[in-house]
């Protein structure tokens, strides 16, 4: 413990605390512009500066630690004056055309302004570069927006260690952009929007499919269904003043169909789907690896009635439900892409269902079905647009939009989700299971797959606690858990004594050491999880920019409930679902499986 | 060659058997020949040099008397390549192969040395022949550059037999790291890289740390513009740098340095691995040095040359692999420095002092220096000085002592302006600092600082904004970027200092940049950031008159900033004269046009073409190729051929405007503004309390330099286009000056100095002393026609050469001159000076009279020597008395000329206020007196000045006299003249100056006839293309 004193008060703090902890420890506020406690700590801003005495300058209180006997002034005369010219100087290579802008009234830069209160323009001269890099189909990149705060430098090396975005050049021509003159959507970039979701300003957002949905909702020769991921009806209460972490699934519903969507389906029902199929494609590789080691005869397996569903041994088998994931693992792990599920992500499913299935069951043509996607996350406008994202010539889904985006539409169309009633999803591609709410969250998944394989081969509920495998849910980085396999089915009777082992990861920097684990070869498990977004897609790049410091936790929370608040909590027993498969698919890993639910993967270039 | 052999040195017999081999076989050299293979050097050629010398050695057969080594830096790069020979200590330079020969049959074989080879002293012209004479060379103090220019660069022999490696011997075998820091602690060195902390702490920080791995880290990436002092350590030297980072591994506990080297230094890091392979080699790094169970090895990490990898934390960054960009400091290199290990970073000239301390002792080292500055400091020398190059000085030595003593002054001429130290992060030094110690603190102290040892001198044509925005260029161009302080706060002085320098700045910019640059200082994140304001700080500090005539009036004194003139000669004129203009009519014949061009900024273009002191020249571009362009004789040969012609000159004046101005004074001022004021419509009237118009111009200049006809066909064409000239009236006297006021609507005052200053010593009153003024208006006056006996002048401005040139034409039979400084030190034209000498005036420099005496009338001048110490404001060397050195002179006359003063006893009075200078206060804007419609010019607001500057203004403040009188203060100078189109370079004439035609010394010195003759036609015009036209765009 170190006495330091603030503004004449006398406070208590941590040697290893900084200084701007210790204020804010003891109520008082320092205005701060590049700052992200706890992930990105760069004093490039300098917004935060302030006077400690005996110091020959001001010091950034976001990474100056303190110090016994510190005596610090948080906006002295001399402090107040040099931010303000800090800001200024920020402003004087700035668009200032906030009217214009899709962060007015909720950029960072602009509200520092209520605070610094600088009041005329004193600093002309040239402006930095004001390329917009428009050539990814996910995120948008304005350089003349960006003011070089670095934090989505730090969320892309650092936290998702995909590296693109860097600092290139010096001095004033310094700015952010993928190196060696590369763009967003021709450098290895995965999509993930984590880069969006702190970016103080407009200087990274998604591409806007906003006005594209609009078009396809006013095209009388449209049918046009939506489905919603599980993480965008606990965030997107917030856009409308709700605190984080309020699960608000009807009123979205309902502010969906009051958009003008011709079906409201949930991504959720696919989410259960994918849990089938995805199951048994475990378990099919399981059973290939019992099958190379010897421990399975021919007739075993057509008893299992896995004949034709053998698949080759690789293992661990690894998610696929995470579009910037997969761009990862084909850029930078390409040799290892047969570890992927060769499962669809949810909503692909769905998109592929609702013109196959439904536009059957309905008769409608596929091709005046138009898919819109509500997603956490940015990837997905990347993976819509993938060559293999296609059936009988038409796209799985149309278009996607983010959380964010949704919550601009809503209120385009004067839409408070605050005073809606709840509404519902449609049949028969609205019902789902808890096991599907999961799915926005890191573990999520894993949660769900692992209630529905241990159910098939043990005929018994997975033993934990609701159902919730403990050590791999949270915010950790690298999750593990193992589960012996006993007394099982007789069918599956070779299991018997087998630890399962597992392991989930949220941010690809977790992803990337699991991935080094199976290229060395130490690679203990058998199935791991991967989220590419810290946290899962509760945090995705897509769902709406927090100020709230436990944002993650309270999604979570929010998710866990709802799928607490459910009788139906696993993917198998979803009645829609069993009658899917009863009806039109056949059986999990079947054919039109295959076809509809299951893809392939590229490799790519590493650069 | 016998074969080497490199045996590992394992302890100190080793060291000494190696020391007494090698001086055992040098000495069996009869010479021994050190080639200068400093990287400057390489540049110029040496390689030639040694290529030739091994040919012209082998020839001779001399190979085995004669051995070359080539060694690191001298120091003096501007004169390379060189070859110093030794025992003989004879130093050539600028040599080129075919010198060698001669050097070799001469020197080596004939034994005489060949003095046309040696060095030059700038100053005297002289050739040196020995390295202990030259100033440059004894005048320094070499203890980190004490091998560099003396052994071979490559030879860990020859390091160690001059005593390389014994102080890690010693310390080694005999100290432990507590004993090796305080040692480095007692000797108070404090780091050279520039910010001066104290080594031996940092070393200590470090050493307490307790970690698995520590780091001794040299910092070379040495980026400061004009800096290149630690790349010539390495490279003449590496032994040296490698020895102390290795006593620093021991004292702090690491295994691996690693020197920190830019890209762009290949010799050096071609020459530093070498260094390291070979000391490896001999066990001197790597496992168990010197037995001692101390391992230690050095590696090598290029940089790509960022200016902000200088900066430690973003050095460290660098070698990490990551972008080169500084952290926030705490946590401090010596808690958590490379790969978060501690770590000591220090300077290449920090670690190449450590090896002497343990040589001859802390106490040794102490002594050096001053109170807080220990030790020397190298400097790179560099920009507008004679001697530039790396010298090595005790830390306290004055900044003139640098410049002067050892730089050798500014070359050409000029004068001192100013001296940067510390690069972008630095200041500015004035000639008020000359006499400054240098050390880290006294820099500190007036907004400089050390800084890494690059010194940047600067002459009188810099302009200080222009400096500025160049500084500012460079820190924000390699800002690393990160912080906005430096990257925008930087950028944002830079668009200011730009738009001053074009012309565009505003009322307010330098507030602005001061509120900048201090915010910058106060919030950026590194040392770079906070220091990057400096330069600008500093020049607004020192120079702000500049940044306001910049903005206020959009020049540029120095005649740098080319969007503010046409050319430098034009922006060198007070009057403003478009010389290229008038120079390229000359050139094309076109002389009446010439003529006519002058005559619109300069009615008096006969008289500058003879007495002015042209600024212009002194600014012309054509001196850096060969010798100015002759602009004031080229003037007057438009003059004289439009005067040769006898014919009127038309010229379209206005319409009377009813308006009447009067004017005290009819010399050049005085009748400048007339000529304008008349021109515009003015009634004017000028008053003259002397028989004739011209005022200086008449009677203060003698007539061999201005003939009478030649002055009153100049004041004729003035006077024709109606003014009237009141000659014999002495305002004051024959008129009240509240009389003129009432009968003119405004009045201007350019009486002129008329009064010769007083030395103010015993005797000035006595018969015989005749001051310079008086007794040059009583010669034009024809009062005085004859001067007999012995006549002594003191001072040595114009009047003194003047008064020293009319006395001898009058008849006296010896002319002396006593001036108290130097020679060169004269404020006479060069030419005048040179003239007076060829016609037998002597000069006798460092005298100052104390007292005149003599029975009845002088005949003794009680004289003292004087000597020169240390500098003046004007950065001229300060002359103080010699201890006695007293003489008697003896005279029949003295004519003291040091000044004149301005006498105008009937302006006196409440209503037009004087300075303390004696001279009237006027708005220098509008040159309006305190009093309304008082409008005063020339000499009586600046003091003793030039014609040129009378001219200026007497024009200015017609201008102004137009604008008080209700005009719009536009002159009207005639019609618009086409001016040639200047041609390609190839048309511009390869010849240097051409001269005119001047009597001889025997042909004018018992006459006064004029001296200079003029010029012929065809040499006009060559001289006129000579022109390179800086004009065009």
């Amino acid at each position: 413990m170190v006495n330091i004193k603030i503004n004449g008060k006398d406070v208590k703090a941590n040697e290893d605390m900084t200084i701007l902890e210790v204020a804010r420890a003891n109520n008082i506020e320092i205005p701060t512009l590049c700052h992200l406690e706890g992930i990105h700590e760069m004093g490039a801003c300098r917004i935060c500066v302030v006077e400690v005495k005996g110091a020959k300058s001001l010091q950034a209180s976001c990474i100056a630690p303190v110090r016994d006997g510190m005596e610090i002034f948080t906006h002295s005369k001399r402090v107040r004056e040099r931010r303000k010219v800090l800001y200024e100087l920020i402003l004087s290579d700035h668009p200032k055309d906030c009217l214009n802008c899709g962060r007015n009234l909720s950029c960072e830069l602009q509200a520092l302004g209520d605070i610094v209160q600088a009041d005329e323009a004193r600093f002309k001269g040239d402006l930095s570069s004001d390329t917009v890099d428009l050539s990814s189909e996910s995120i948008v990149r304005d350089s003349a927006k960006c003011i070089l705060c670095r934090r989505c430098v730090t969320m892309c090396n650092e936290v998702q260690q995909v590296k693109i975005l860097n600092a290139q050049d010096r001095g004033f021509a310094t700015q952010v952009s993928p190196g060696n003159e590369l763009k967003m959507g021709t450098s290895t970039c995965v999509n993930c929007g984590q880069c969006t979701t702190v970016c103080p300003t407009n200087a990274l957002h998604e591409k806007d499919a906003i006005e594209t949905v609009w078009d396809a909702l006013s095209d009388p020769n449209k049918k046009v269904v939506v489905q919603t991921a599980p993480a965008v009806r606990v965030a997107i209460g917030e856009e409308f003043g709700y605190p984080a972490g309020t699960i608000v699934t009807g009123k979205m519903a309902q502010a969906l169909r009051d958009l003008g969507f011709d079906y409201v389906f949930d991504t959720n029902f696919a989410a259960d789907l994918t849990i089938i199929e995805e199951g048994y494609e475990l378990l099919s590789r399981l059973v290939g690896f019992m099958k190379s080691a010897g421990k399975i005869t021919d007739k075993e397996i057509e008893k299992l009635g896995f004949k034709d569903k053998v698949r080759e041994p690789v293992l661990p088998m690894i998610t696929s439900c995470s579009p910037g994931w997969i761009k990862y693992i084909e850029h930078y792990y390409n040799n290892q892409l047969e570890h992927l599920s060769s499962c669809k992500s949810p909503h692909m499913m769905l998109g592929a269902l609702v013109k196959s299935y439904f536009a059957e069951k309905e008769k409608i043509d596929p091709k005046e079905l138009y898919v819109v996607s509500i997603m956490p996350c940015t990837a997905k406008k990347y993976e819509v647009t993938r060559d293999e994202m296609i059936n009988d010539g038409v796209r799985n889904v149309d278009a996607v939009l983010t959380t964010r985006e949704l919550a601009v539409m809503c209120k385009q169309a004067g839409i408070d989700l605050k005073k809606l009633e709840d509404g519902k999803f449609d049949t028969p591609l609205g019902l789902s299971s808890g096991a599907a709410d999961i799915f926005g969250a890191t573990g999520g998944v894993m949660e769900a797959a692992l209630r529905t394989v241990y159910e098939l081969i043990t005929g018994r509920e997975l033993p934990f606690e609701n159902l919730h495998v403990e050590p791999i849910k949270g915010l950790e980085q690298i999750k593990t858990a193992a589960i012996t396999l006993t007394d099982l089915k007789d069918e599956w009777k070779f299991f018997e004594g087998v630890e399962v082992k597992v392991a989930v990861t949220s941010g690809l920097a977790g992803a990337g050491k699991l991935l080094d684990e199976i290229k060395n070869g130490t690679s203990p498990y058998h199935f791991i999880e991967v989220m590419a977004c810290p946290g899962g897609c509760i945090t995705g790049g897509g769902q709406p920019r927090s100020e709230d410091r436990d944002v993650r936790t309270k999604r979570m929370n929010a998710i866990y409930a709802e799928d607490e608040g459910k009788t139906l909590r696993k993917s198998h027993e979803n009645k829609d679902l069993q009658k899917l498969y009863k009806d039109y698919l056949g059986e999990p890993l079947g054919h039109l499986s295959h076809e509809l639910l299951h893809t392939e993967y590229v490799r790519r270039n590493k650069y | 060659m016998s074969k080497k052999v490199n045996k590992a040195i394992k302890d100190l017999a080793d060291l000494t058997s190696i020391k007494e081999k090698f001086a055992q076989i040098d000495e069996t050299y009869e010479y021994r020949l050190l080639v200068c293979y400093g990287a400057s050097c390489i540049s110029s050629n040496c390689k030639s040099i040694h290529t030739k010398l091994t040919e012209e050695l082998e020839k001779y057969n001399l190979a085995d008397k004669v051995k070359i080594k080539l060694t690191g830096c001298i120091g003096t790069c501007a004169v390379g390549p060189t070859l110093t020979v030794e025992p003989d200590g004879v130093f050539y330079c600028n040599l080129e192969p075919q010198d060698i020969e001669t050097i070799v049959k001469e020197h080596l074989i004939g034994k005489k040395v060949v003095e046309d080879l040696c060095y030059v002293d700038a100053n005297t012209g002289k050739r040196i022949v020995h390295i202990k004479d030259i100033d440059y060379f004894s005048a320094q103090e070499k203890v980190v550059m004490k091998n560099c220019g003396r052994i071979d660069y490559a030879s860990l022999d020859e390091y160690i037999a001059n005593d390389g490696y014994y102080a890690l011997q010693n310390v080694l075998s005999s100290l432990n790291p507590e004993d090796v820091v305080s040692e480095v602690e007692k000797s108070g060195l404090r780091g050279r890289g520039g910010g001066g902390f104290p080594t031996g702490f940092k070393w200590k920080l470090a050493a307490k740390n307790q970690s698995d791995n520590k780091y001794v880290i040299c910092n070379a990436d040495e980026g400061d513009p004009g800096a290149f002092m630690d790349r010539c350590l390495i490279e003449g030297d590496a032994y040296l740098v490698i020895e102390g980072m290795t006593i620093a591994g021991y004292a702090i506990g690491a295994y691996l340095g690693i020197v920190y080297v830019r890209a762009e230094y290949p010799i050096a890091i071609e020459r530093l691995q070498a260094a390291i392979n070979e000391a490896r080699k001999r066990k001197l790094l790597g496992e168990n040095i010197f037995g001692s169970g101390f391992s230690f090895d050095i590696e090598i990490r290029i940089g790509a040359g960022a200016f902000v990898c200088g900066e430690e934390t973003a050095l460290m960054a660098s070698i990490e692999g990551k972008r080169g960009e500084p952290r926030q400091k705490p946590p401090f290199p010596s808690d958590k420095g490379l790969y978060d290990k501690p770590t000591i970073i220090n300077n290449v000239e920090t670690f190449g002092n450590i090896a002497s301390i343990f040589l001859k002792g802390a106490s040794w080292f102490n002594n050096i220096g001053t109170a807080k500055s220990k030790g020397t400091k190298v400097f790179a020398l560099a920009g507008d000085v004679n001697n530039t190059g790396i010298v090595e000085v005790p830390m306290g030595t004055t900044l003139g002592e640098i410049i002067f003593d050892i730089g050798g002054g500014i070359p050409n001429g000029k004068k001192f302006k100013v001296a940067q130290t510390g690069g972008p992060s630095g200041g500015c030094l004035t000639p008020e600092h000359l006499n400054t110690p240098v050390d880290y603190d006294s820099l500190v102290e007036l907004g400089a600082i050390m800084g890494s040892g690059g010194l940047i001198c600067m002459d009188e044509d810099t302009c200080m904004v222009d400096v500025a925005r160049y500084f500012m260029e460079f820190v924000q161009e390699e800002s690393c970027g990160k912080c906005v302080a430096c990257r925008l706060g930087t950028k944002r002085m830079l668009d200011i200092l730009e738009r001053i320098t074009k012309g565009e700045g505003e009322e307010g910019d330098v507030e602005k940049l001061i509120e900048l640059g201090e915010t910058i200082k106060d919030t950026a994140l590194c040392g770079l950031g906070q220091t990057a304001p400096n330069p600008v700080l500093s020049t607004i500090k020192y120079f702000r008159e500049e940044y306001d005539e910049h903005i206020r009036k959009k020049r540029c004194r120095a005649g740098v900033c080319a969007d503010l003139f046409i050319s430098p000669c034009e922006n060198a004129c007070p009057a403003s004269v478009n010389v290229p203009g008038y120079i390229a009519l000359i050139a094309e014949g076109r002389v009446e046009e010439a003529y006519k061009l002058i005559r619109q900024e300069n009615p008096f273009p006969s008289v500058c073409g003879r007495v002015c002191t042209h600024p212009c020249e002194y600014s012309c571009r054509r001196a850096q190729l060969d010798e100015p362009i002759a602009i004031v004789d080229l003037k007057r040969y438009a003059a004289d051929e439009v005067m040769k012609r006898n014919e009127p000159i038309k010229e379209l004046i206005y319409p009377s405007n009813g308006k009447s101005v009067g004017i005290v004074g009819a010399g050049p001022s005085g009748l400048t503004c007339a000529y304008y004021l008349g021109k515009l419509g003015y009634d004017v009237y000028v008053y003259e309390s002397q028989p004739v118009a011209g005022g200086m111009l008449a009677v203060g200049i003698p007539e061999y330099r201005l003939p009478k006809e030649v002055l009153e066909k100049e004041i004729h064409t003035i006077s024709q286009i109606g003014i009237n000239i009141l000659t014999d009236t002495k305002v004051g006297d024959d008129v009240a000056f509240e009389e003129l006021l009432e009968k003119h609507d405004a009045v201007y005052t350019a009486t002129g100095t008329q009064i010769s200053r007083r030395i103010g010593i015993e005797g000035e009153d006595m018969d015989g002393v005749y001051h310079g003024i008086d007794f040059l208006r009583d010669v034009n006056l024809d009062k005085v026609d004859k001067v007999s006996g012995k006549v002594a002048i003191i001072g040595g401005g114009s009047t003194a050469i003047d008064a020293a040139r009319t006395s001898l034409r009058l008849g006296a039979d010896e002319v002396h001159i006593l001036y108290r400084r130097t020679i060169e030190d004269m404020p006479a034209d060069k030419r005048e000076v040179r003239d007076a000498l060829e016609e037998g005036i002597k000069i006798h420099t460092l005298v100052a009279p104390l007292e005149f005496t003599g029975k009845k009338k002088v005949d003794t001048i009680k004289c003292v020597r004087m000597e020169l110490n240390g500098f003046d404001r004007s950065g001229r060397k300060k002359p103080i008395i010699k201890e006695s050195s007293e003489f008697d002179f003896n005279v029949d006359m003295v004519i003291p000329a040091i000044s004149q003063e301005v006498d105008l006893p009937f302006v006196g009075g409440k209503e037009v206020k004087m300075t303390s200078w004696g001279t009237v206060d006027v708005d220098m804007d509008s040159m309006m007196t305190t009093r309304k419609g008082v409008f005063a010019g020339g000499d009586d607001v600046r003091g003793a000045d030039v014609v040129i500057t009378a001219i200026a203004d007497g024009k200015k403040a017609a201008e102004s006299i137009d604008k008080y009188l209700g005009g719009k203060g536009i002159l009207n100078k005639g019609e618009k003249i086409d001016i040639p189109v200047a041609k390609d370079d190839e048309d511009i004439v390869e010849h240097e100056r051409f001269e005119m035609k001047y009597l001889s010394p025997e042909e004018r010195c018992n006459n006064c006839k004029e001296v200079a003759q003029g010029f012929h036609r065809l040499n006009a015009y060559a001289e006129a293309m000579r022109c390179l036209r800086c004009d065009r765009r």
